[in-house]
């Protein structure tokens, strides 16, 4: 207690006082000299025996001989260790008394005024344990919301001084809780609020400068402390932090980092060494956490079928990340945020060290690395003249974990650490007590402390077993004593020996010794850890390539039944040459180019790769239904590329998608069109000469009819409203264009009037209204595509799709007459009362009125055996074999405008395409190879390999694991049930998963 | 040339057609001619005719003698084949899912033995209709819902009322297994060990229900005349003796293996209905001989390491490891108007494995067999009921059409709700295309 207040006093001394004293100067002089110790100066540079001079909480000098000052205290520190304080990367806090203000953003997870060091109180017991870490001072973040607010770096002495209040700014891919109120209510918002808040901070700072010259011209803007925040952090380019759950994450925080130019660091998640050559690219500084995965419960094969094997590789793999990103080139920062038991620390970064990582990169991770990109250059991070007395002082090398911190010290001042001698204790030992002789066992966790004494053959455990320090007490009852007693036994632990007294029932006290006999003990040695031997995959888990396929030069098709959906029809007997990915030839008894990779295709179907213009596959967030319009929002944002659909589809013959949003309101948001490359990573699934879409939807879901009593009140609740939410979107969007065309004409007004501001959700509008971005209408009545298609002629443009569409049949010609294309399920129906009248003769209707057909699935399932579908469109109608699988081919193609490129066989399309063993409209059909872009993504032959491959892997890791002790990988076991993988099985009428 | 010959037959049947009518019984012996008869019980026989008379087959055979008071239908070229059976639906107890009202088959609590699916039934479905213009010819109608949601029924796909439509009931008393898997997250709120207990304790729960049926049983024989009675126990009775079977819904492993251990020991008929993972346990399915219902093939994988083809291939390693099963759409209330699709899950068991004539038994006689009414329908033999269909191609490809249906003899009204709309907006273009001219 007394220690607590003087020291206390010291740090405000130190901080230059500007408060009166309460009582009496105190002074404590604050001059060391400390001798004899290793001195690690800084990462690969160390001083075998020297001294270090410290005055005032600054290093003053630092060698082998240094002059030694007369008013110093010398210490020796002969066997010691001395490394420059540690720094915990991360450290969450919890927001303290921060209440919404008049000047506070209107969205209530953004708040980048926040500062971490205002609502930072040390807890006693947090700091104790980060101190026995070595650390010196932490790096603190508040958790909440998706704008957290600014970073701080935090002392770890009594006062909690602050070295800088603001080191970065924090995000975080926040979602609310499921039936949380509020925008944004997804992945998908959660983006477009950090693009468009970061665009209103650009123009939240013109527009006060703006008006702070020409306060006559303009009304003046509202206040906002969060944009003001934002635009001082852009101009003085202070680092933005993105929180990552994963590498998918990773790679979002990457691309908004490159479209705002963004100095970008992330809060790590183990998981980089997944996309680690992306991840590395982008050059981020990454606070990585060493909370490696404990044990996944495998101990029952029904268990173990619980783990994807993404979960038990990772098991393996994770004490490897540390090792592979700094061999990449990435800055790394260790923290020790995420664990279970902050005693795992130390523990996981030797098995980091063991697994590669060089202790000098180690120590750099834990000292300069953080001082560097904290702005503490010059003053933390090494032992040297200058710089700030920050010390982690420990007997022998901190990176092996049995060498307790003995001390750390902060600005000049010493604090000791509470050595807990459990370590010590635990082992064997060769006991004698009187003349008895035995072997003494100790086990201790931190978790269970227990011991037994073994004498000839009978063994004994220990009662009442206590380590306290560095004394130890048990009880017991020996069974060569006269009479059977309990004998209480107390000692202590020296230097390797252990004695004491033992206290019979009769008061006498006997002398007992133990000598450890660890030393002699082969048995406990424990083998090293070596570097996983598990190769990555693309994307991690079963099914993934170890190499992502390759394109052959040259690929020669020889002598197959060629379904061309192109002017071609179908032709028997029919070679195709394809070069660089691209078709070459089509035709009979072509000859094939020389070194060209040759398929023996007689008896086989040839179609073009299989396209579904409306999937919901690859998309982690597929609703941003908190409000009726969210145009703001893009599927390209929230992409999954590790989506197993994307391979079980590729299974069907499927190779290009639309991605699109769901249809929980009114206007949705934008979709993508992706090419299913299995194992590449979200931006490169996208098809990036496809046009901008943007989806909409009528009807039951944005009138929330099938969504409970409790959901009466957003508009629109009826058809009537719909029709009035799109006028009105529509309308804001022409006078926001206006505005925008008068202002970027007139110089003037670009000098004296705050401009108009940018805004997401208006940006898709404007597009549709000018006809550059492509219009898909979630519909099923006839009333509402009627209504739908008179909106869009009011406001001249024209609907590309409708979708599901499943009263089309009714309103044919009119759709025909706009030019609307139809993108419909081939025969559901019934599912809720706006598709009663649902028929499967709806595409037939509607293709014999001149309408754009296609069968589209809206299903992970569906989407697996889409030619099918497209035979169903024989049956209900009649349409022709050509017809029937033109609705998933061509059609689709054209309805999305990339027939330039898919959709069919033709010379100069990408080699996008199917082999089928049978008639591919036939049940009896099966999907033998999928080719992307002349590259082969899915083979029954390949398909074969992979599941054994992967049976192989787990079956090799449920070994290792079962071969691994419990204390070796401490750590909460993942939890199956939630990985990032795992997705509802999708489809318009599936309300657990929301509207689709 | 057949699609034409097809479209005229539906559009002749559209012209008396409004809503559909059940057909009167069947007055008249029926002798269908010449057809390629899929006799599903002893292969396929091209070029036989096929005669019935009050509603049974009466003669298979080549060249028929024709009476003056039979009807006679040309089938040459064509497809016959025995009424297709769903063995699991929630056809007709519900009408559109998303709306309220419309359901019928979940009752209340969480143990409803005493409900029986056939009350509920609403034979003026649309979905009906739609279900029989597919081929297939009878649903099994089954409660949902809670630990046992109650008797199902066997049910054909025509008549007036509920008990006209009646084959069988009850086919079976159901019993949706407890979870018998574990929530291995380590943040789980209720301990692995206490999970533990909580699984056993559920099966415990399921011993001494059976425990108090049989006493209850005993008391009703006892010499107290006065003995209450319990609508619950007295549904359970025959199916604990064993006289009739449960069928139980199970898909994990875990749930099968614990679903059959306990038919065993409590020395029980039981059928496996969903068996996800039945692909795992096919030695012990078959050392107990218990078949298994597969609610469709056409679904996701169950696990993300699973092979994509999981469900597809599931029928052909039963079949392979001799375990009887047969192939059904799914019991969900989304899928009772897509019972239709029923021959394209067993066609793709097909295109993965499984024999084509065994695809199709999977969907005829091996249903009417799990069902208990093998001697009565499931395939084209003397004796049984005339209850078929002539099919334009072969039933397991999508494209072929079903031409006409007979149900226990009678002609089966082929119009439905979805021919009927088409029909009807076929007429709205022929009208606009007469403006243009």
């Amino acid at each position: 207690m007394k220690k607590s207040i003087l020291l206390l006093i010291i740090s405000k001394v130190l901080l230059g006082q500007t408060e009166p004293l309460t009582d009496l100067m105190h002074v404590n002089p604050r001059v060391f000299v400390l001798k004899n110790a290793v001195v690690h100066v800084e990462p690969g540079q160390t001083l075998p025996s020297a001294t270090v001079a410290i005055r005032d909480g600054l290093i003053v000098a630092v060698g082998s001989s240094i002059d030694i000052p007369g008013d110093a205290a010398i210490v020796d520190m002969k066997g010691d260790h001395i490394y420059a304080g540690f720094i915990d990367a991360w450290a969450d806090v919890e927001p303290k008394d921060l209440k919404p203000s008049p000047r506070s953003h209107w969205i209530d997870l953004v708040h980048p005024e926040w500062v971490a060091s205002d609502s930072y109180t040390p807890d006693d017991k947090t700091v104790k344990e980060r101190k026995k870490l070595g650390f010196t001072h932490i790096h603190a973040g508040l958790n909440k919301g998706i704008f957290r607010g600014q970073t701080s770096l935090i002392d770890l002495d009594e006062s909690a001084s602050i070295t800088t209040s603001t080191v970065s700014q924090s995000l975080d891919f926040y979602t609310r809780e499921r039936g949380e109120d509020g925008y944004p209510g997804a992945l998908l918002g959660t983006i477009a609020v950090m693009r468009q808040t970061l665009l209103d901070a650009d123009w939240y700072e013109k527009s006060q400068s703006i008006y702070a010259r020409h306060p006559d011209k303009n009304e003046q803007p509202k206040e906002d402390l969060a944009l003001a925040t934002l635009a001082m952090a852009r101009s003085k380019a202070i680092p933005f932090l993105f929180r990552t759950a994963h590498e998918t994450a990773a790679q979002r925080a990457i691309d908004i980092s490159h479209e705002f130019d963004l100095n970008l660091w992330l809060l790590g998640s183990g998981y980089e060494y997944r996309r680690l050559t992306d991840i590395a690219q982008a050059k981020p500084f990454i606070i990585l956490p060493l909370n490696f995965p404990g044990k996944p419960d495998v101990t029952q094969p029904q268990r173990a079928d619980q783990y994807i094997t993404e979960q038990l590789k990772h098991w393996d793999m994770a004490p490897d990340n540390a090792r592979k990103l700094v061999n990449s080139g990435v800055d790394i920062a260790f923290t020790s945020n995420g664990l279970q038991d902050l005693k795992q620390f130390r523990k996981n970064l030797s098995l980091a060290i063991e697994r590669g990582l060089s202790e000098t990169a180690a120590l750099a991770a834990l000292t300069t690395t953080p001082s560097k990109h904290f702005g503490l250059v010059k003053t933390h991070g090494k032992i040297k003249a200058g710089y700030q007395a920050n010390f982690v002082v420990v007997r022998g090398s901190y990176f092996d974990d049995s060498n307790p911190v003995q001390s750390v010290w902060i600005r000049g001042v010493k604090h000791d650490i509470d050595i807990n001698f459990n370590d010590e204790f635990a082992g064997e030992w060769k006991f004698s007590l009187d003349k008895m002789q035995g072997e003494l066992t100790i086990k201790s966790s931190p978790y269970h402390t227990a011991g037994k004494i073994k004498l000839d053959t009978t063994t004994i455990s220990l009662n009442h077993l206590k380590l306290d320090g560095k004394q130890i007490s048990w009880s017991a009852e020996l069974p060569k004593t006269e009479t059977p007693q309990m004998i209480r036994f107390q000692g202590n632990w020296d230097n390797g020996m252990l004695s004491g007294v033992a206290v019979f029932a009769d008061g006498q006290e006997h002398e007992w010794t133990a000598s450890s006999r660890t030393a002699d003990d082969a048995e406990t040695e424990a083998p090293k850890a070596t570097t996983s031997k598990l190769k990555l995959s693309f994307p991690e888990g079963a099914f993934g390539f170890e190499q992502l396929p390759q394109q052959p030069a040259s690929l020669f098709i020889n002598d197959a039944t060629l379904w061309t959906s192109g002017p071609q029809g179908i032709i028997q007997n029919c070679d195709m040459l394809i070069e660089k990915g691209k078709i070459k030839k089509i035709g009979k008894n072509l000859t094939s180019s020389r070194g060209a990779q040759v398929i023996e295709a007689d008896g086989k179907y040839v179609t073009p790769g299989l396209i579904d213009s409306h999937s919901h596959t690859a998309g982690a967030s597929i609703n941003e239904g908190s409000q009726s319009i969210t145009s703001e929002v893009r599927i390209q944002d929230v992409l999954d590329p590790d989506d197993i659909s994307i391979y079980r589809e590729l299974a069907g013959g499927l190779t290009t998608i639309q991605v699109l949003h769901g249809s929980a309101n009114t206007i949705g948001g934008q979709n993508s069109v992706i090419k299913l490359r299995w194992g590449s990573n979200a931006q490169d699934l996208i098809m990036k000469r496809a046009p901008q879409g943007l989806k909409f939807a009528l009807g039951e879901n944005v009138k929330q009819s099938n969504w409970g009593d409790k959901n009466v009140t957003r508009y629109p609740q009826t058809r009537m409203g719909v029709e009035q939410v799109l006028r009105d979107a529509f309308t804001r969007a022409r006078d926001y264009k206006s505005n925008l065309d008068n202002y970027a004409k007139k110089s003037k007004w670009r000098k004296t009037l705050t401009p108009p501001r940018r805004d997401l959700e208006l940006d898709p509008l404007v597009e549709v209204l000018e006809g550059t971005r492509r219009v898909h209408v979630h519909s099923y009545r006839q009333d509402e595509i009627l209504m739908m298609l008179r909106v869009a002629e009011n406001f001249g443009f024209t609907v590309t799709n409708m979708e599901h569409v499943l009263e089309g049949y009714k309103v044919a010609d009119q759709m025909a007459r706009h030019g609307a294309g139809a993108a419909t399920f081939s025969d559901w129906w019934a599912y809720k009362f706006e598709v009663y009248d649902a028929i499967p003769y709806n595409a037939v209707l509607m293709q014999n009125a001149g309408v754009l057909v296609s069968f589209k699935s809206d299903s992970d399932e569906l989407a697996r055996r889409m030619n099918l579908e497209a035979a169903k469109g024989i049956k209900y109608g009649g349409m022709t074999e050509i017809e029937a699988l033109n609705t998933v081919t061509i059609n689709p193609a054209r309805q999305l405008k990339i027939d330039k490129w898919v959709g069919s066989l033709e010379v100069g399309k990408d080699a996008d395409f199917v082999i089928w063993s049978h008639h591919p409209l036939s049940t009896q059909a099966k999907c033998e190879q999928t080719w992307v872009d002349g590259k082969l993504y899915f083979s029954l032959g390949q398909n074969a390999e992979l599941l054994a491959q992967d049976k192989q892997i787990r079956s090799d890791i449920i070994q290792k694991i079962l071969k691994t002790k419990d204390e070796d990988r401490p750590g909460a076991s993942p939890d199956p049930g939630n990985h990032k993988y795992q997705q509802p099985y999708r489809d318009d009428q599936a309300w657990e998963g929301g509207v689709r | 040339m057949k699609r034409i010959l097809c479209l005229y037959l539906i559009l002749t049947s559209w012209i008396w057609a409004s809503d559909q009518i059940p057909a009167a019984p069947q007055s008249q012996p029926i002798l269908i001619k010449g057809g390629i008869l899929h006799t599903v019980s002893h292969g396929v026989m091209d070029g036989y005719d096929l005669l019935f008379e009050k509603g049974k087959i009466t003669r298979i055979d080549k060249n028929i003698p024709t009476t003056n008071e039979m009807e006679i239908i040309s089938a040459s070229g064509k497809h016959l084949y025995p009424g297709l059976i769903a063995g699991i639906s929630a056809l007709g107890l519900v009408e559109i899912s998303a709306v309220r009202a419309t359901i019928d088959y979940d009752e209340v609590g969480d143990m409803t033995p005493e409900v029986r699916a056939n009350v509920s039934y609403n034979p003026d479905s649309e979905s009906i209709p739609v279900t029989r213009s597919n081929g297939v010819l009878f649903v099994n109608v089954v409660p949902r819902g809670g630990l046992i949601p109650g008797q199902s029924s066997l049910m054909m796909m025509d008549g007036w009322t509920w008990e006209d439509a009646t084959l069988h009931h009850p086919t079976a008393m159901h019993i949706n297994w407890p979870d018998m898997s574990i929530d291995l997250n380590p943040k789980a709120k209720v301990k692995v060990s206490e999970q533990e207990a909580q699984r056993r304790q559920r099966v415990k729960d399921l011993d001494d229900l059976l425990d108090q049926v049989r006493r209850y049983e005993m008391s009703q024989k006892g010499t107290s005349k006065d003995a209450a009675h319990d609508l619950r126990m007295e549904a359970l009775i025959p199916y604990v003796n064993g006289e009739k079977p449960f069928f139980i819904h199970a898909w994990e492993s875990r749930q099968i293996e614990a679903a059959v251990r306990w038919s065993k020991k409590q020395q029980l008929k039981i059928v496996i209905v969903g068996g996800g993972d039945a692909g795992e346990l096919t030695g012990l399915l078959k050392e107990s001989q218990i078949p298994v219902i597969i609610e469709g093939t056409l679904r996701l994988p169950r696990r993300r390491n699973s092979n994509y083809s999981e469900s597809y291939s599931l029928p052909a390693r039963l079949y392979e490891a001799g375990v009887d099963f047969c192939i059904s759409t799914d019991g969900s209330g989304f899928a009772a108007a897509q019972v239709r699709d029923l021959p394209n899950h067993a066609a793709m068991a097909a295109a993965f494995g499984l024999p084509l004539e065994v695809a199709l038994r999977s969907i005829t006689l091996s249903a009417a067999e799990i069902l208990g009414v093998g001697d009565r329908i499931g395939s084209l033999d003397v004796g049984k009921e005339a209850s078929l269909f002539i099919s334009s191609e072969d039933i397991l490809e999508i494209t072929s059409i079903v031409e006409q249906a007979f149900i226990h003899g009678t002609k089966t009204d082929m119009s439905d709700r979805h021919k009927n709309l088409y029909k009807k907006y076929q007429e709205k273009y022929k009208q606009l295309e007469n403006i243009k001219d």
